[in-house]
């Protein structure tokens, strides 16, 4: 049974729509990141399962309950808050007694809750301690705390990691992700950073303009883009996009001709694909690589070259001004100014209709 | 480095300017201090005679004698005392209800108590006058009282206050099944206690020193506050044959005041600066 289940949800402010009949299941125990630009409704949508703003329609149901209509503190779930929103007069233990101490839950089994939630999040020490007395990783994990000795249904948290430094971040990272298996709830994370859904989330949902526009695990959202705006957005560096026409052809796949001339063989099936029909082809970096002249399928002069250790990316510009990223060794010799060949691994292209639908190669075959 | 700290290295003419500044203060409080220790016959002659001894506390101690006088600052405390609790329980309510709660008309209600700080006393004086009057509240606590709640300025202080607290603590503690009422008492009224400190303060100063309400309202000096008291009892050669004593009575009054200043200079000197709202 689903743990979580949005119906059609929809909301507007004033007469901005800014979600639109939005459908999900979240499984009991997953992790779900809900990803995509600022302004596509990813807090909205977490605000509204929280109770904290009322949808204009559609339903939100927990645990085979509707809960839509109940007040916040009786759904189950639990938030954390993105700048932690600790009571500032009140000591970390009193912090997190608060919302215990409204339900009525008895004083020793408070007491018991906390030293557990305590031990696990490593913050003992700073029990006695007010929120301003503390650094900012450590009221995280106060804000953490204060969910967690709930012991809700459902735990929301709205870019948890992103007030804190770079280090710290992967740390909080890996650390959420062992708290999770710790936790019995299903657990639904904001965030606008793709790094951070990639190695979290058992599934990822991408929301842009006010829409759903894909929910599928980390990797079948990277391999399968339901569309090129997810195509581009999940990802680093973005997926090119070229565009291109169908070639007439009786083959299973279908060829494409670049606007330059190229032309790919890819293993997207072709039925359903007209002839001559705008598509633009989609390459992840590391399916365009250099080559030398003669086993390339394009000539392109270099314009930046971004070094990361352990692989290069080499951005280089074609001669009808359409950028593509290829992926080279990290060792690469590659300069800027210099003219190199791109290899296009068509076998792992995609290809995106005009109104954006994303087909993908056949991994049947 | 020390010349851009604000305590460290201040020029010969600005400490000069400061130590004239505080003389020209402290000159009079002294004076007063030191006429107030000494017997009236002493000062009859020449006021002069308050440099030297002999010193005596026999004017302190006519006032402490004086029945009237202790009913007096005992009245002033129970006033003074009720108006700062009045004001700040009315205005703390008001403040969270503007700052935080829905309710029809609440933009223009807020209007309507921002007016109320363009009104002056003085206006409404005479009418109040015969509404107490009507009601029979002259001459007793309450109608010292009541006027001194009815001030917009600590609606609209603690408003703005409520305000500058972010809404995420209020989500938080929604979440964490709090009700309004406890919204309010745990939550957000303990973060506003410095406003309190700093509103209670200057309500409780107004209060004290106020004259003309206490001398239009009560007149039975059962009623009197220690202001409208003390000055009822000079009689008209006070200025002469009573130098001592009512000096005496000047530092008997002022003493509360400076006490509340001690305990709440921190809260004073913020208000002053303007930085009491975080
Ligand atoms: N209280 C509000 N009143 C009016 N419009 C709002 C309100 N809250 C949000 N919006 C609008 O709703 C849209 C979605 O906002 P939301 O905060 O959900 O975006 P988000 O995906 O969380 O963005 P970010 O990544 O910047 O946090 C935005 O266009 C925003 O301007
Ligand atoms: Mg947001």
């Amino acid at each position: 049974m689903a743990s979580l289940a949005l119906k059609d949800v929809h909301k507007s402010y004033g007469d901005t729509l800014v979600l639109d009949r939005v459908s999900l299941e979240v499984a009991a125990r997953e992790l779900i990141a809900f990803l995509g630009p600022s302004g596509s409704g990813k807090s909205t949508l977490l605000r509204i399962i929280a109770g904290l703003e009322t949808a204009d329609g559609g339903e939100v149901w927990l645990e085979g309950r509707r809960i839509d209509a109940l007040p916040p503190g009786d759904r189950g779930v639990a938030m954390v808050f993105q700048h932690y929103a600790l009571y500032p007069h009140m000591t970390v233990r009193e912090n997190m007694a608060f919302g215990l101490r409204n339900a009525g839950v008895p004083k020793p089994e408070i007491d018991a809750r906390i030293a557990q939630a305590a031990h696990v999040l490593e913050i003992e020490a700073q029990l006695e301690k007010k929120p301003g007395q503390m650094s900012g990783g450590q009221r995280q994990r106060v804000a953490i705390g204060r969910a967690i000795v709930k012991q809700p249904k459902l735990f929301l948290l709205d870019e948890p990691l992103s007030n804190l430094d770079a280090a710290l971040r992967t740390r909080t990272r890996v650390e959420l992700a062992q708290l999770r298996q710790r936790v019995d709830a299903a657990l639904i994370m904001v965030t606008h950073d793709q790094a951070e859904a990639m190695t979290l989330a058992d599934r990822m949902v991408v929301l842009n303009e006010r829409r759903i526009q894909q929910v599928g695990t980390p990797m079948d959202i990277y391999a399968r883009p339901a569309n090129a705006f997810v195509a581009r957005f999940v990802g680093s560096p973005a997926m090119t996009l070229a565009p291109a026409t169908v070639m007439p052809g009786n083959d299973r796949f279908a060829r494409v001709r670049l606007a330059g001339g190229a032309e790919v063989m890819t293993r997207v099936p072709r039925n359903g694909l007209v002839d001559g029909a705008p598509v633009s082809l989609g390459l992840r970096p590391e399916h365009v690589s250099l080559a030398p002249a003669e086993a390339a399928t394009l000539q392109a002069e270099v314009i930046l070259v971004e070094r990361l250790g352990d692989r290069t990316f080499v951005y280089a510009c074609l001669a009808d001004g359409l950028e593509m990223i290829a992926q080279d060794i990290g060792s690469s010799a590659v300069r800027v100014g210099d003219r190199v060949g791109l290899r296009i691994d068509g076998d792992a292209a995609h290809l995106f209709e005009a109104d954006g639908t994303g087909r993908h190669a056949d991994a049947a075959t | 480095m020390s010349a851009t700290s604000p305590r460290a290295g201040l020029s010969g003419p600005v400490l000069a300017l400061l130590l004239v500044g505080a003389a020209v203060m402290l000159t009079p409080m002294v004076w007063t201090l030191l006429l107030s220790v000494k017997s009236n016959a002493a000062l009859l002659g020449d006021s002069g005679a308050a440099l030297s001894p002999p010193y005596t506390l026999d004017n302190y101690r006519a006032i402490l004698a004086d029945r009237l006088t202790s009913r007096w600052l005992l009245n002033s405390l129970i006033v003074s005392l009720g108006t700062t609790a009045g004001v700040l329980v009315l205005s703390s309510l008001a403040g969270f209800a503007f700052a935080r709660l829905e309710f029809p008309f609440r933009r223009s209600l807020f209007l309507f108590v921002l007016l109320g700080l363009a009104i002056p006393e003085q206006a409404v004086i005479l009418p109040r006058h015969q509404l107490f009057a009507t009601l029979g509240l002259h001459n007793s606590y309450p109608g010292l009282i009541l006027p001194g709640l009815t001030g917009s300025f600590g609606v609209f202080f603690m408003t703005q206050y409520f305000r500058a607290i972010p809404r995420d603590l209020d989500e938080a503690a929604l979440l964490d099944g709090a009700s309004r009422l406890r919204l309010f008492w745990s939550v957000l009224l303990p973060l506003t206690i410095p406003a309190q400190a700093t509103l209670g303060v200057f309500t409780f100063l107004a209060s004290w020193n106020d004259y003309w309400w206490p001398l239009i309202s009560a007149t039975t000096s059962d009623y009197y506050t220690l202001t409208v008291g003390l000055a009822s009892a000079q009689m008209n050669y006070a200025q002469t044959s009573g130098l001592g004593f009512l000096m005496a009575q000047a530092v008997f009054a002022s003493v509360p005041i400076l006490i509340v200043y001690i305990v709440f200079q921190k809260q004073i000197v913020r208000a002053m600066a303007g930085t009491a709202v975080r």
